[in-house]
């Protein structure tokens, strides 16, 4: 019994480093101009520094880590939200020009702009009247 | 008919009532939560001070709003759900705007002169001090 018991206590402070942080999907918009395809995710609490922005085959990996919004020598009364990584992934087709991937983060709100390849840039034909 | 008789015990009044309950229950649940709220807080405090935070991303300070009256901290404000571009087509829309209020009761008064509030990274910050007449006294016992 008091092997278990043992066992349990091990266990228990065995768990506590592993404990991993907290990963959030970020709300996110998406639009399309002609000439890009816009994201916009919210991701409050990260710092420029943090956020890691990987392009990997068809595959746009956004991490972005918090701040830990703790104020020093103060105990939290009301929780409400944690802080953690705000991870999300998004498919990309292949018409998007990987070179000219612009990102911006504002308070809080990342910017992502993905211009189209040449070709995918709607053309306008110009008739012309047969003479 | 018995059946028609409103004085007749019926068994669907029976579950009726605990369809009522249930509802009440759950209504009165989901108005609780965390989560209904916007913004969502975290309250920090120790005996002299109070800091309180709330994750708000893409505004601008003109769009807070932060008054306090004694114990109570309310913050206003409105998020511009503002098109990347003019010309956008929206394909996904997940991030929410409109105007949002929230007033939340502190454990004390606090000196409505020294609030400072922050906002960085989307995140605003409200210090706010104890007022000094709510600070515990220790008091002397004098011997005879």
């Amino acid at each position: 019994m008091k092997n278990v018991n043992e066992k349990a206590v091990q266990k228990a402070e065995k768990a506590q480093p592993v404990q991993q942080e907290r990963e959030y999907v970020p709300t996110t918009d998406v639009y399309e101009k002609e000439n890009a395809v816009l994201i916009r995710c919210d991701m409050p609490g990260v710092a420029q520094e943090d956020v890691d922005i990987r392009l990997d085959n068809n595959e746009l990996e956004i991490v972005a880590k918090q701040k830990d919004g703790r104020p020093g020598g103060l105990d939290l009364l009301i929780g409400e939200y944690a802080t953690g990584v705000f991870r999300r992934k998004f498919s990309i087709p292949q018409l998007i020009d990987r070179d000219g991937i612009k990102a911006r983060l504002h308070q809080g709100v990342l910017d992502l702009e993905l211009p189209k390849a040449e070709q995918a840039v709607p053309r306008k034909i110009e008739v012309t009247t047969g003479g | 008919m018995y059946w028609n008789d409103p004085r007749a015990w019926s068994p669907f009044d029976e579950l009726r009532s605990l369809q009522r309950e249930m509802n009440r229950l759950f209504d009165g649940y989901e108005t609780r939560t965390a989560m209904s709220r916007f913004p969502a807080l975290n309250v920090w405090g120790n005996e002299e001070n109070i800091v309180v935070t709330a994750e708000l991303p893409g505004l601008e300070t003109a769009d807070l709003d932060i008054s306090v009256v004694n114990n109570q901290l309310t913050i206003k404000g409105e998020r511009k759900g503002d098109k990347p571009a003019e010309d956008a087509v929206c394909h996904r829309r997940e991030r929410e705007a409109g105007k949002f209020v929230r007033t939340v009761r502190l454990p004390f008064a606090v000196e409505n002169d020294k609030v400072t509030a922050k906002y960085e990274n989307g995140v605003l910050t409200v210090y706010m001090p104890r007022h000094e007449a709510t600070k515990p006294k220790r008091i002397e016992i004098k011997g005879s």
